[in-house]
């Protein structure tokens, strides 16, 4: 008699990873304006609803953007899934962006 | 070399003060990748560890200004430049009369002291008021110097602090959008008797001590209203004064957090170790079991200075028996 194998995992939809990121930016001046404008843009065509994303203004909070190591804003930090990365400027390198998140530009979400 | 060893920058951008802020940049920013970041010119703002301020640099500082003051008459200027270079009186304060009111009215936030005024005295006290956003760590008085303004926080939170030996401090009394700041002016005093230093970023309105004498003098509301505020901060100190003699760490915590919540109307805030500390007179260490207590009972979380009050009840009974002789009353506060 055969002994039967283990059950192979039932077939479903892939488990979604959400990308948590944090972005440091600096009240309204130019470059953190268009960080902002650029990652939203990012995150619509690529990720849809996967990504948890928390702004920080380094005016308001200069202590905690220091305590997380930074120095120069805008700042992009993904935080999970590990390992971390980050991204400095105004995001308008949409690849190195892409790279740092863990995607590829053929990832677009429909 | 911090930021303010280089007024050049700040006030006359010559070559040399540019060069002498270039420098200043180049020491603290050293990774690759801000590096190249800055040579593309996609930096805003530069994070000085000695300061633990954000410095803005100059073509942020020149885009604020523009947007600032293009945005005059159309939206709230006091939301929309912020940063240690701003700070003080809001790009474009000294302007037109008008202009003045219309900032001002357009403030967020309203002082409930002023808001509790009748509108003819109100509106004659507009006139000499000018928004300003004040930042983390900024003193606005020293004990003994002259008082040059009065502010009505908005937004923000100031701790008094009274100074022993020129240096050890420690906190006697919290103002936030209840009170105002300078109250000894009302009094018949010119100079400051305590320290006073911004605890939370936000905006006040601030008006001359001069100008707020003569208002002082001419509006018998704003006389009985700075002498119920008066009243209530004395009670404050006197509370504080027991409270730090005979109740422990972790129950003085709870009622300051609560304090701090009904002055910024939030229940969360940023708060360090070592401020905590400073405020309650204790050792840092001291802050992190009393914190950590509270964050085991569920009742705050803490993480990096940044507090969030979970149980907004359950803290109030933690808290020691001073905080319901001290607490606000008649005060909308919203939880955001």
């Amino acid at each position: 008699m055969a002994r039967k194998g283990k059950k192979p995992p039932a077939a479903g939809p892939p488990v979604t990873t959400v990308i948590v990121m944090r972005l440091y930016v600096a009240g309204k001046a130019p470059n953190s304006i268009k960080a902002i404008a650029n990652l939203r843009a990012i995150c619509r065509r690529y990720l849809k609803d996967g990504y948890k994303l928390e702004i920080i203004d380094v005016c308001e909070h200069p202590r905690r953007a220091l305590s997380d190591g930074v120095i120069v804003t805008p700042n992009l930090a993904k935080l999970s899934p590990g390992p971390a990365s980050s991204v400095i400027g105004n995001l308008g390198d949409t690849d190195s962006v892409l790279a740092a998140l863990g995607l590829q530009a053929g990832d677009i979400v429909e | 070399m911090t930021p303010e060893s280089l007024p050049a920058a700040r006030s006359a951008p010559d070559l040399q003060a540019e060069a002498a802020f270039k420098e200043w940049v180049r020491r603290i920013v050293k990774g690759v990748a801000e590096l190249k970041a800055l040579e593309a010119g996609q930096i805003d703002a530069v994070l000085d560890p000695a300061t633990g301020s954000a410095i803005l640099l100059p073509e942020a500082q020149a885009a604020l200004r523009r947007s600032a003051r293009s945005a005059l008459g159309a939206r709230d200027v006091t939301r929309n430049v912020s940063g240690p270079i701003l700070t003080g009186a809001l790009p474009g304060s000294r302007r037109t009369k008008a202009g003045r009111i219309a900032a001002v009215a357009r403030a967020t936030t309203p002082n409930c002291l002023l808001a509790a005024l009748p509108a003819k005295e109100y509106e004659r006290l507009l006139d000499g008021l000018e928004p300003v956003r004040l930042t983390y760590g900024e003193v606005l008085n020293e004990p003994g110097e002259q008082i040059r303004y009065a502010y009505f926080p908005c937004d923000c939170l100031v701790s008094l602090l009274t100074v022993v030996e020129g240096r050890r401090a420690l906190e006697v009394g919290l103002v936030g959008r209840e009170g105002m700041v300078g109250s000894r002016l009302a009094l018949g005093f010119a100079a400051s008797s305590v320290r006073s230093l911004v605890q939370g970023t936000g905006t006040a309105l601030r008006i001359e001590s001069a100008r707020f004498l003569r208002e002082f003098h001419r509006g018998p509301e704003l006389q009985r209203a700075l002498l119920r505020f008066t009243d209530a901060l004395m009670l404050q100190v006197t509370q504080n004064a027991a409270c730090n003699r005979f109740h422990v760490v972790e129950a003085r915590l709870a009622r300051w957090l609560l304090m701090t919540r009904e002055r910024v109307s939030s229940l969360e805030f940023y708060l360090t170790h070592e401020f905590l500390a400073d405020m309650l007179g204790v050792r840092r260490v001291g802050v992190t079991v009393a914190a950590s207590a509270l964050q085991r009972r569920q009742l705050i979380h803490y993480r990096r200075g940044a507090i969030k009050i979970l149980d907004l009840q359950g803290l109030e009974a933690s808290a020691c028996s001073c905080y319901q002789q001290v607490r606000l009353t008649g005060l909308t506060i919203s939880v955001r």
